[in-house]
């Protein structure tokens, strides 16, 4: 029909990107999965072991998935809540309201390179800030980073600092309320609480929704932080999945290896979001 | 009233806009031309380094002094980022363009060759120059530098590391500076009378920490590798002992204080501001570029050095050791230019010249030739703490990572090991024996996949 | 606006609000402000000598003493920083343009446009952004190196004008809730979808827009990894790889670093500040809805 191929003008940039950057790229990497790949040599085929040696020989994949899927459970919804909370107050007619955005908005900007440093030095376990305020208050603080029972949720609790994007995408969604539904509900009797369960977050699910995939896709792939502060550590307590990727691919050699983790993860977080989709009709509101 | 105020702030955003889209346009076309090169007439020898900040400069005058001194090549240096130079180096050779070479100073050169990745560097010698190199380079040198009889890097300059320590420290505390230990308990000994804490118990100043599984591992005669055999050894009674020492001496001082204090120090590898130098360390176990960076930055603080004394039943003159060596990929378009260069640099034809590009950054030469070399000897006169690693340096007890392909495997493992062991998570028996059980399983694991 | 007369806050809200920003800001800002104190700190003042007090994190450690403003020149002298900020804005806006425009085109043709294979199509573009790419990056640099792209800008580039996932996705969601009334009225006059979407939907979508065009300028500005494999040639590389030259620069200078990423990151707050009405505005025609 006239629509399909109107459809299929209008998405014919990124079908054509999809098929020249991305599908060689991607065939490539499951085809790699199934074979031994140092990176140098050609690949020579080796069938399902990759994935046999990883389900049953890997005690370290199976640490690195549930450090990953704690950190997902964890990091997902806390960035959701803070993210969508501070929005609400930050869409508030106040003055001074755009330094207070940029102030939020900060953390984001700042480069992983130095965030990084400077998240390493605030946990400091001797003279870091967190724990000198804490020793003000006589409390002996953990060495956090470097401590395994802490490690991990230091960097959970490190995520929220770079919750600005998200509110920023909750911002311009809270300007796209008609302000004719809040009028509605005002005549109807309801205060700033109710206005804000029964409009706001309605007409908000669809950028919820948005934030919710990319946060759990973005959470499945956490690096960085564990790359540059804790390699890992200490004692495999902050072993991401795709850190122990990067291992296997890069120190290792072992690409095959390394790409059939990738095909786990990539299915693992198929499966969640295909999911979360599925249940996204009950949910989410589109259209005014 | 504000709605005013909003469009003109509007109207302005979007001029700027304008301009800074017209503003790229332009800027595309005034883009600055690729560097230019100083002899653009010559072939061009691409070489990648991790060095930085001063050491970059060092570099970059012995790559001029190359340049100056030849008519057929230009050496064009670039500086990678440390954490991401492999990476590059592994995609460029992957996607079929390489440098022509690299200096390498991580564990990689077996990992390496045994992929199929570099230039074996004997074939690019004659057999007499090949017989000269294994005659006079340094034990430690071949050691690294080799591959199942093949060589895959020349060095140029090895890392051994001693102990440093503070005379005036050492007087205050009512130690004699000339009678350093000879045993290392004794020298735990003396690093428990330096110590020093303050009224919440904190550590304020370490005398003497023990650390890092691999220095002292063939202290006391203990090996991760037996040559003979081939084979990677573990669980062995001398590594047991090392990393028992170790742990044992972790929870006397109490990991947590440990890890406390060192949490307050600018421990980066080669930071001017090293601990030693503030007085927070009385003895410290480092490398031998500590005596460069103490003379530039600290030239008036007085300290010796001395090899790490061994336990009873150890070995004399004994510790781990890595260098900067050059390795040629596979694949590099001009292998002769690269060759050239690192005779010229690592002194394998000329040793009395290269000797003055070794005193330049303070690492240990290639050969005794070259130590011998009379600027070397000068340079010696002036730091007479720098003998002590010349002293070191011949020695056979000197372990390196073991050269097997899964050897960074290996490394890491053994950092995780030595980390449990450390914190107490694991006896050291404990640790030992799980690493052991970890690595026969990799082995198994590479056999399977015909490795 | 006329949402004006809803939102008004009593003075003790207001103060209230204030009062929990501050609170909330608090932990956002203080790390910012550590950098910056560090950055005109000399060596010495962060990190403690022995016999120095243990808690050099006191709100009067926060001042620097003696303030070293040299940190600023010398950070400015490591690197090439004119040079970088030109090849760095170069990326920025190419990327900035290429991605902004694309993923408006394609996420419209998702949001608005009945096709057959479109939730299909859009799963595949979402499952896309789920593989990590450390697997995908040697294929990919074979393939950038076969079309002889290495060493050139052209990886940087040339992808971000083929859409961006992240981007079509937020849009799509932003396009899927302005009503179709508007649409159906300019369908029955005639218009075409090309019409539609350009004269009417995207007008009304500045907010979602100017929010990917921030993010994608921020994506390309700190960008180092791409830089860093593409680019062998010193004189084309970009301030964020120039901050990672820094960082492995292991001197220690610390100081010099923080002065370095101030510089780095102020003109993305400049940026941020000036452009914020832009995005967070709302639609001007509140009236018709609804």
């Amino acid at each position: 029909m006239q629509s399909n191929r109107i459809g299929y003008a209008f998405i014919s940039p990124w079908l054509a990107g999809f098929c020249i950057f991305t599908i060689f790229p991607f065939v490539a990497s499951i085809y790699l999965s199934f074979c031994r790949y140092d990176i140098i040599s050609p690949p020579v085929w080796v069938g399902f072991a990759n994935y046999d040696e990883l389900f049953r020989n890997d005690p370290r994949f199976w640490k690195a998935l549930w450090n990953t899927i704690y950190y997902a459970l964890a990091a997902v919804p806390l960035g959701i809540v803070t993210a969508f909370a501070l929005a609400l107050f930050l869409n508030l007619e106040v003055r001074g309201m755009s330094v207070y955005r940029t102030v939020f908005f900060l953390p984001s900007i700042v480069p992983a390179v130095a965030s990084t440093m400077i998240f390493m030095w605030i946990l400091n376990p001797q003279i870091g800030l967190i724990n000198s305020l804490l020793r003000k208050v006589g409390i002996e603080g953990p060495a956090w980073l470097n401590d395994s029972h802490w490690a991990m949720h230091s960097l959970i609790l490190m995520s929220l600092w770079g919750v600005g994007g998200a509110v920023i995408t909750y911002l311009a969604g809270l300007k796209d309320i008609p302000v004719s539904l809040y009028e509605a509900a005002v005549v109807d009797g309801a205060g700033p609480w109710a206005r804000t369960r029964h409009v706001t977050i309605p007409m908000m699910t669809p950028v919820i929704f948005f934030n919710l995939i990319m946060g759990i896709i973005g959470a499945f792939q956490t690096f960085t932080q564990a790359f540059i502060m804790t390699n890992g550590g200490p004692e495999d307590s902050t072993l991401f999945y795709a850190l122990y990727l990067f291992y296997r691919a890069w120190r290792y050699l072992d690409m095959g290896y390394a790409s059939a983790m990738a095909w786990v993860l990539f299915l693992l977080v198929t499966v969640v979001t295909a999911l979360v989709f599925r249940t996204h009709r009950k949910w989410v509101h589109y259209g005014g | 009233m504000a709605d005013r105020r909003y469009t003109a702030l509007r109207r302005a955003a979007i001029v700027l806009l304008n301009l800074l889209l017209v503003g790229t346009f332009i800027l595309i076309f005034a883009l600055p031309s690729p560097a230019q090169r100083a002899y653009p007439k010559r072939i061009p020898v691409r070489f990648w380094h991790m060095w930085s900040g001063e050491w970059k400069d060092v570099v970059d005058r012995i790559v001029q002094r190359f340049n100056d001194s030849q008519e057929k090549y230009e050496v064009v240096a670039l500086s990678v980022p440390g954490g991401s130079a492999d990476y590059k180096f592994l995609l460029s050779v992957a996607g079929g363009d390489p440098p022509d070479c690299m200096a390498q100073w991580n564990q990689v050169i077996p990992a390496w060759a045994d992929e199929q990745m570099l230039v074996p560097l004997d074939s690019l010698m004659t057999p007499q120059e090949w017989q000269d190199f294994q005659a006079t380079a340094y034990p430690v040198a071949l050691k690294i530098g080799c591959y199942k009889g093949r060589l895959y890097g020349v060095t140029t300059g090895i890392n051994i590391w001693a102990c440093y320590y503070r005379p005036d420290h050492l007087r205050a505390a009512g130690l004699d500076p000339d009678k350093f230990p000879t045993d290392l308990d004794e020298l735990w000994e003396w690093g428990q009378q330096l110590t020093r804490t303050d009224e919440s118990g904190a550590i304020t100043r370490m005398g003497f920490l023990p650390g890092w599984y691999s220095q002292y591992l063939p202290v006391f005669g203990g090996s991760l590798y037996d040559a003979q055999s081939g084979q990677v050894t573990i669980n062995t009674p001398a590594n047991l002992r090392a990393l028992a020492w170790l742990a044992g001496k972790q929870k006397e001082l109490g990991y947590e204080k440990v890890v406390r204090f060192q949490s307050m120090l600018n421990t980066g590898g080669f930071a001017t501001q090293w601990p030693f130098i503030s007085g927070q360390y009385s003895i410290a176990l480092e490398g031998q570029w500590r005596v460069e960076q103490l003379a530039k930055f600290a030239p008036d603080l007085e300290y010796r050095t001395a090899p790490i004394p061994p336990p009873k039943g150890g070995k004399a003159h004994a510790g781990w050791s890595n260098g900067n060596f050059m390795i040629i990929p596979k694949g590099a378009r001009q292998t002769q230019g690269a060759w050239e260069f690192i005779k010229f640099w690592s002194g394998v034809d000329k040793p009395e010249r290269a000797a003055e590009f070794y005193t330049w950054g303070g690492w240990l030469p290639l050969s005794s030739k070259i130590a011998q070399a009379p600027v070397y000897q000068d340079y010696l006169r002036k730091y007479p703490q720098f003998q002590t690693f010349l002293d070191v340096l011949p020695s056979e007890n000197i372990e390196v990572s073991p050269p097997v392909p899964f050897q960074v495997f290996l490394a890491d493992m053994t950092g995780r090991a030595d980390d449990f062991a450390m914190r107490g998570t694991k006896t050291p028996q404990q640790a030992l024996e799980d690493l052991e059980r970890e690595v026969a399983q990799e082995i198994a694991k590479r056999k399977r996949f015909g490795l | 606006m006329n949402e004006n007369y809803l939102f008004r806050l009593s003075p003790r809200q207001r103060l209230m609000t204030h009062a929990v920003l501050l609170v909330l800001a608090v932990p956002y800002i203080l790390p910012l402000i550590w950098m910056l104190s560090t950055s005109l700190k000399s060596d010495l003042q962060i990190f403690p000598r022995e016999g120095s007090s243990l808690s050099p994190v006191s709100l009067a450690n926060l001042i620097p003493r003696p303030v070293q403003w040299r940190n600023y020149p010398d950070a400015l002298k490591t690197v090439p920083f004119s040079l970088y900020l030109q090849n760095t804005l170069l990326l920025c806006l190419l990327n900035v343009a290429g991605a902004v425009a694309s993923s408006a085109i394609v996420a419209y043709g998702f949001a608005r446009i009945r096709f057959r294979g479109r939730e299909p199509l859009f799963l595949l573009l979402l499952a896309t952004m789920a593989l990590p790419g450390q697997v995908t990056m040697i294929p990919t640099f074979a393939l950038f190196t076969k079309l002889g792209w290495y060493g050139t800008f052209l990886p940087l580039i040339v992808p971000a004008f083929f859409g961006n996932a992240f981007f079509i996705f937020l849009m799509r969601q932003f396009f899927m809730t302005l009503p179709e009334e508007l649409a159906e009225a300019a369908r029955i006059e005639g218009a075409g979808e090309w019409d539609i979407f350009w004269r009417i939907v995207l007008p009304l979508s500045k907010p979602v827009l100017a929010t990917c065009a921030l993010f994608q300028f921020l994506g390309s500005w700190n960008d180092f990894f791409g830089p860093l494999l593409y680019l062998n040639d010193p004189s084309r590389y970009t301030l964020a790889y120039g901050l990672q030259q820094f960082l492995s620069s292991y001197g220690g200078k610390y100081a010099q670093l923080m002065a370095a990423t101030t510089l780095f990151t102020l003109p993305v707050i400049l940026l941020f500040f000036l452009a914020q009405k832009t995005f967070i505005q709302g639609i001007a025609t509140t009236g018709s809805k609804g």
